[in-house]
């Protein structure tokens, strides 16, 4: 007898065991074994208890209510985390020759998260190791699931010899776990295996592509006629920098031909795009289950225990993507990200006729490879005669025809005014990645008659709100500044040290004017007091003449310069030029104090120089020095 | 003995190698251009370090703008709307900064700083300008009244014209002079979710969190920590995680 595999469970109410007494005896009868071999699809449980609908319970008192969430809860299969947690470590293939690439794969039967696995393995110096795939199932073995956690290791021998990866501890669960030693072999002609062994290939289509460009990768595993699958897509590409999309997933299983033998090969593919520049490395990943070879007969009764953890994490190789990021240059209005290679069809437009304030639907058709369902449509421009709703769904409606994919774009368009005649063009560009340019597709106009009719009530709404739009563009970042433009300081300058430096000299001219301007006026108002200074400056002159001519010895300079030393001192009494004072005049200002011999001794040398026939014995005047220096002290303090 | 020294590595050729690499790393329109071909590369962190060398050289309008785009690019809102408001800082006038800001501030949902009326004033003209121009016209003003008098020449109608005049720009001047000072108090959060703490200890409890960009102004400082008013609340960041706009940050080491 068969029994459906259910999800039921019967929650205990009260004090009720969930073995409860209601339960008939099914003796065991044969059982099929296809259900536990059907471990490549999932395990179906039988639980017993479960089908059994009981006649028991419809006669005992309904049981109080309880909580959907918290049935539901108590009604998920218990996941296995108690058990003693077990590590089995092999290689795949053990024995590979030099420089073949094999498999270290360490299996646990705990949750990923809990596994502590080493970032760097301990292994003999021969072996170059790089970290490969890692993953985790839970599949349902029994009444609980067990999650089985495999962290793979690609693993290269570079010399022949017998190579062993020492046993060594794991923390799991908080506990330490022992992966035992794992050995390989490795032979310059390693034997055929037995069966064929699991490989599993990835393909793209291309690997030279743009940032953005959906490009379709496809993982097959030959010798499988599928993957173990938990809800998570069966095959998995991980790399950084990739989007992989799960909407655009399909498998299936055909037979190809491999090394010879006609074998059933399991196919997964899907969209993969590229969402970052450089080298971008990108493998597949997938758990086979448990497979037979060849036939297995069981006559009679028989239970055959669970076998060990049969689920295998396989890889691919590893392949490398050269995306590169889409140029700058050349890049047409209306880009909305679109890559590949696309065709427009002529726009339709619901009527040509059409009314002032009434919708109509204009709908674009783009025509192309698989990823015109991925476009975007352009946003329409804010125009003031046309009020123009944004394409819905912004990625249009996809429909599948025999000619290919379109995708079509639905614009509704409401007229303002009856003076247009035709639609406004809405730029739409694409990016071709066969030539590396951008395409302009933007869309046409159509030609239209527009007609007054009747205004609609609220169409002054409808324009103001058009208006209002229009002046409220939507911001977008600019691009990249020509050249580095003005140039300052981001302090301010009144914080800056120099600044109330600059304005002192202002300041300091102004004041230095302003002195001057009041000096000069002082010496306007008392011209004697300018005399005197310039005096007292001339007789300063004149003295230290005076004292070079003494220390010269030089008596004609020496009297000339006390004639003229005694001038300038007394010039500003009269006031008069210093040169036409004569020797009374000199007398008349130092009056009796003076020495008047003295002034008159130097007055009769120096007219006797300059006017007389014989030159005038001046040798005798340099011994007058102190009673000179006397003299125009005098004169000195009168001024 | 110290100068013949150098004399020596000058003329063993030591001294022309690196005067050519300083006069090479010290020019900021190569920076600028070196920034700019990184940008277009895509490599966003190699443009950032160039555009950030030459606006510490030399802060310019156009170089903090791209220089926000790219720290944009990466991901660092705080940053780009830090470089964006410096460059409005420089450039009033300057409409891409002025776009990314909106477009910044839209999609990240933040704040633009609230300003009082002076502020605003001040943000018609270049920020420096203002001190230029209160100090002309006061001169000016100074000059009109003053030289004639000096100079003895008759007091003309034109002079006394400039001279009003000058004082009137002066006057008018003054309130945009502070807002500019006061403006030099806002500053930018720098880092994703900063919270914002009741004391300026690491121990002290959260008021709220500050996204990146979030403007605020600065109050007070002590130790490694800021006292901030947002336009909701005030608190204590930690220095590293708040900016000023009238400051700009040290290149990376």
């Amino acid at each position: 007898m068969v029994k459906a595999p259910s999800s039921n469970f019967q929650t205990p109410g009260k004090h009720q065991s969930p073995r409860s007494q209601g339960f008939p005896k099914v003796p065991f009868g044969n059982w099929n074994l296809g259900l536990l071999w059907g471990l490549e699809l999932g395990i179906w449980c039988f639980f017993y208890g479960l089908l059994i609908p009981t006649a028991q319970a419809q006669s005992t008192p309904v049981p109080p209510q309880q909580d959907p969430l918290m049935s539901l809860m108590l009604s998920q299969p218990k996941i296995e985390i108690t058990t003693n947690v077990t590590a089995v470590a092999s290689f795949d293939p053990p024995i590979v020759s030099p420089g073949e690439q094999t498999i270290y794969r360490v299996t646990f039967n705990a949750l990923e998260e809990t596994v502590d696995w080493p970032g760097r393995l301990s292994v003999p110096p021969e072996l170059q190791t790089e970290p490969g795939a890692h993953g985790q199932i839970i599949p349902m073995l029994g009444p609980a699931q067990v999650p089985f956690t495999t962290f793979n290791t690609r693993v290269r021998a570079s010399a022949s010899g017998d190579f062993t990866i020492p046993e060594f501890k794991v923390q799991a669960y908080g506990s330490q776990v022992t992966v035992p030693a794992a050995q390989l072999k490795v032979v310059s002609t390693p034997p055929k295996p037995p069966s064929p062994v699991l490989h599993l290939a990835l393909e793209f289509a291309e690997t030279n592509l743009f940032v953005g460009q959906p490009i379709r990768a496809r993982a097959s595993l030959p010798g499988s006629a599928g993957v173990f699958s938990q809800g998570l897509p069966p095959v998995q590409f991980t790399g950084q920098g990739v989007l992989v999309d799960q909407a655009a997933a399909s498998q299936m299983v055909t037979v190809t031909s491999h090394e010879g033998m006609n074998m059933p090969t399991y196919m997964f593919q899907t969209i993969v795009t590229p969402i970052e520049g450089g080298k971008l490395s990108v493998f597949a990943q997938c758990f086979t289950g448990n497979r037979f070879s060849g036939s297995l007969v069981i006559t009679g009764p028989a239970m055959i225990p669970a076998p060990p953890p049969p689920f295998t994490l396989l890889e691919s190789d590893p392949v490398t993507l050269h995306v590169r990021p889409l140029p700058k240059e050349g890049e047409l209005p209306g880009f909305t990200g679109g890559i590949g290679s696309f065709s427009l069809e002529p726009p339709k437009l619901a009527t040509n006729e059409l009314i002032v304030g009434e919708p109509v639907k204009l709908a674009v058709a783009i025509r192309g490879d698989a990823n015109v369902a991925r476009l975007v449509a352009p946003v329409p421009p804010r125009i003031r005669e046309w009020q123009i709703l944004e394409s819905t769904p912004a990625g249009g409606i996809t429909q599948l025809t025999p000619t290919g994919t379109i995708s079509i774009f639905q614009y509704t368009l409401v007229p303002l005014t009856d003076d247009v005649h035709e639609t406004p063009a809405i730029p739409f560009s694409s990016f071709d990645p066969t030539r590396s340019n951008y395409v302009d597709l933007t869309i046409p106009s159509v030609q239209v008659t527009v007609h007054a009719g009747q205004i609609p009530g609220d169409f002054a709404t409808l324009v103001k709100t058009n208006a209002s739009a229009r002046d409220e563009d939507e911001p977008v970042l600019s691009g990249l500044a020509p050249d580095p433009g003005w140039t300052g300081a981001l302090l301010p300058l009144q914080t800056s040290p120099w600044f109330p430096v600059v304005q002192l000299i202002p300041a300091s001219a102004f004041l230095g004017l302003w002195s001057w301007d009041r000096r000069r006026r002082y010496f306007e108002q008392h011209p004697d007091v300018l005399l005197r200074r310039r005096a007292r400056r001339a007789l300063h002159r004149e003295r230290r003449a005076l004292c070079r001519a003494a220390r010269d010895k030089d008596a004609a300079r020496f009297a000339g310069a006390a004639v003229s030393a005694m001038r300038v001192a007394c010039a500003p009494h009269y006031p008069a030029e210093p040169r036409a004072l004569v020797g009374s005049d000199i007398l008349h200002v130092l009056g009796a104090s003076g020495d008047a011999e003295v002034v008159r001794r130097f007055f009769t040398v120096r007219d006797a120089s300059q006017f007389a026939a014989a030159s005038a014995d001046t040798s005798s005047l340099l011994t007058l020095q102190p009673e000179l220096e006397k003299v125009l002290k005098q004169l000195e303090s009168r001024l | 003995m110290r100068f013949a020294l150098l004399l020596g590595f000058w003329i063993l050729g030591y001294g022309p190698v690196v005067a050519g690499e300083i006069s090479l790393a010290a020019s900021p329109s190569e920076l600028f251009q070196d920034g700019t071909t990184a940008f277009r590369a895509n490599d966003y962190v190699s443009a950032i370090k160039a555009y950030r060398q030459s606006a510490a050289i030399q802060p310019a309008s156009g170089t903090l703008q791209d220089l926000g785009l790219a720290e944009w690019h990466r991901g660092h809102a705080g940053a780009a709307v830090l470089c964006w408001e410096q460059s409005l800082w420089l450039e009033p006038f300057n409409v891409s900064a002025r776009g990314n800001l909106r477009y910044a501030r839209k999609v990240a949902q933040l704040e633009a700083p609230e300003l009082t009326w002076y502020e605003v004033v001040s943000t018609w003209l270049p920020a420096n300008s203002w001190a230029w121009i209160a100090g002309i016209s006061f001169w000016v003003a100074v000059a009109m009244v003053m030289l004639p008098a000096i100079f003895r020449q008759p007091k003309a109608a034109w002079h006394q014209a400039l001279a009003a005049l000058g004082l009137t720009i002066f006057l008018l001047s003054i309130p945009a002079h502070i807002g500019v000072h006061t403006r030099s108090r806002i500053g930018f959060v720098q880092q994703k979710d900063t919270p914002l703490r009741l004391t300026p200890t690491h121990e002290a409890q959260f008021v709220t969190r500050l996204s990146a960009g979030e403007p605020a102004r600065l109050e007070r400082q002590r130790g490694n920590f800021l006292l901030i008013r947002t336009n909701r609340s005030a608190g204590w960041v930690e220095r590293d995680q708040f900016a000023l706009v009238c400051r700009i940050q040290s290149p990376p080491t």
